[in-house]
């Protein structure tokens, strides 16, 4: 309780500061949106000129993208730096955070938090349309809303276990940019399109090495089209959890061994 | 001969981390495979018009190798980071234009970048995917001129990008715009002709297309290399535009700290 109470306090003073440059900030959000809307329009032309990919409509592809987009919101507003973690491991600021009387990672995450307004309209814009469309074409009802975002919740923790996982590497590597290029941009822009587009093994890959699997697909194939059951949600839930659990234990290893670059 | 030397000064200090350079050019691959997948898995019940699932495995490994050259360079040409530090002030006394200094200390790392990851990484899909070869010897001069002029096109456009920060502290953001617009409207990824007619239009009046699609419709040999006078005219176009916020960036510089 305590430390929710310092880690809310914390993110106060990170939004006051950055709100001093308010310029910046709509500038930002502004050009955000734009880069964002970039990203979409890239999936959404194949879409429009495919009319759907490997069986799954416009809509429900606009879905999986808008819900992990927005998972990815999450997590990188809450836990910007520790995507950031080999930053601080390059300068040697990790000392500083250390000499706090609060864990290590409440610290790193209170860091630099960020408002990502743009995307988080532009992504939820998108999802609310598709949801839309789905419902009035009768294919889903309305408990397919709350669900959504339960969905969405649990895919952040998931993209969270894989960020902290991957930047945890970097007490060993130092540099682990190539490896996040791998683990949380590349392994996201596939997951905005339907797995079954994809090869078994990397297939395998995106299930069990690095599981967005469950923040979009898995769950959307019981949300948007009804297959297997309600345990899908369920099983996501568990690997959320178990990913969490696994990537903190992994963390802890980690800074236990962190070395000052002693400058 | 400053042009030579500043060129190879460049081109070596890149040298310095070719290992480290080509453990990174496997990683970067796979970011292709995933864009050849899709399509692969697209093409499964979609006839790929124009180009087929072969065409368009050849096109992502193209525009992969190319991106490289043609459009990941430098942010800003180093320009934001030299203003924060202040750099800039004797960038700019030196007898030399800031652009021409710039400019050509990014060609030695466009030279660099196509030797150590453009190359490597073509010949990765190459082998894969037992990609054709152009038949013409003509298409390979078409094909270098063409990544030339697209070389020439992103140092101008990172230049205008990198001296926004001698006003404004966010020429980061304008630097994602310019990489968001590029992945849309250069036909990396989907070829132009099949964007919408609006996003087809926006495209074919930019430069956007001289960095990528046609490169690649070139190599593939489905484009004569007349379609370059465009990118001329573009390069034309930049460079003056360039040249002329050199000219207003000299007029009064504000260096922060030091």
């Amino acid at each position: 309780m305590r430390l929710t109470r310092i880690f809310l306090l914390l993110i106060r003073a990170s939004v006051k500061s950055r709100m001093q440059y308010r310029f910046n900030f709509w500038m930002s959000t502004l050009l955000a949106s734009l880069v964002n809307m970039s990203e979409f329009l890239m999936v959404a032309v194949v879409l429009l000129r495919f009319g759907g990919v490997a069986g799954w409509s416009l809509y429900e592809v606009g879905y999986l993208y808008s819900v992990i987009s927005l998972s990815r919101v999450v997590y990188r507003s809450l836990a910007n730096d520790v995507h950031n973690l080999d930053r601080y491991l390059v300068s040697g600021d990790l000392d500083q955070l250390l000499l706090r009387p609060l864990p290590l990672l409440v610290a790193l995450m209170s860091q630099n938090f960020r408002i990502l307004l743009g995307e988080t309209l532009q992504s939820g814009g998108i999802l609310a349309y598709c949801l839309y469309k789905l419902t009035a074409s009768g294919q889903i009802g309305w408990p397919a809303v709350p669900l959504t975002l339960w969905i969405v919740l649990n895919g952040a923790v998931i993209l969270f276990a894989i960020g902290l996982a991957t930047a945890t590497i970097g007490f060993w590597m130092t540099k682990v940019e190539v490896l996040q290029t791998l683990t949380e941009d590349a392994s996201r822009s596939a997951a905005q399109y339907p797995l079954t587009l994809y090869p078994g093994w990397l297939r395998g890959i995106f299930f069990f090495v690095i599981p967005v699997a469950f923040a979009n697909y898995v769950p959307a194939l019981y949300v948007l089209r009804h297959e297997y059951g309600l345990w899908l949600l369920a099983a996501s839930a568990g690997v959320a959890c178990l990913g969490l659990a696994a990537a903190l234990a992994f963390w802890r290893a980690g800074a236990a061994r962190y070395q000052s670059t002693g400058s | 001969m400053l042009f030579a030397v500043l060129v190879r000064k460049a081109y070596r200090v890149n040298l310095q981390y070719r290992s480290s350079h080509l453990i990174h050019n496997l990683a970067s691959s796979l970011f292709g495979f995933m864009y050849i997948f899709i399509w692969m898995g697209i093409g499964r019940t979609h006839e790929l018009e124009g180009y087929g699932v072969k065409g368009m495995v050849a096109y992502v490994g193209f525009t992969q190798a190319a991106l490289w050259v043609t459009t990941f360079a430098t942010f800003g040409l180093g320009i934001p980071e030299r203003v924060r530090t202040g750099q800039i002030a004797l960038d700019l006394m030196r007898p030399v234009s800031l652009f021409y200094q710039t400019a050509v200390r990014e060609w030695g790392q466009v030279a660099y970048q196509f030797l150590y990851k453009t190359i490597p990484i073509y010949l990765i899909y190459f082998f894969v995917f037992s990609l054709p070869l152009p038949s013409r010897p003509w298409t390979y001069a078409g094909t270098l001129a063409a990544l030339a002029i697209g070389a020439f096109l992103i140092i101008c456009i990172q230049y205008l990008v990198g001296i926004v920060s001698l006003w404004t502290t966010e020429s980061l953001w304008f630097h994602w715009l310019n990489y968001a617009l590029s992945m849309l409207l250069s036909g990396f990824f989907v070829p132009v002709e099949w964007l919408p007619p609006w996003l087809r239009a926006v495209s074919l009046h930019s430069f956007y297309p001289y960095l990528q699609y046609h490169p690649v419709k070139i190599y593939l040999e489905q484009e004569s290399a007349t379609v370059l006078g465009g990118g001329l005219l573009w390069c034309a176009l930049l460079a003056g535009a360039s040249a002329g916020a050199t000219v207003l960036a000299r007029r009064r510089v504000e260096v922060q700290g030091g």
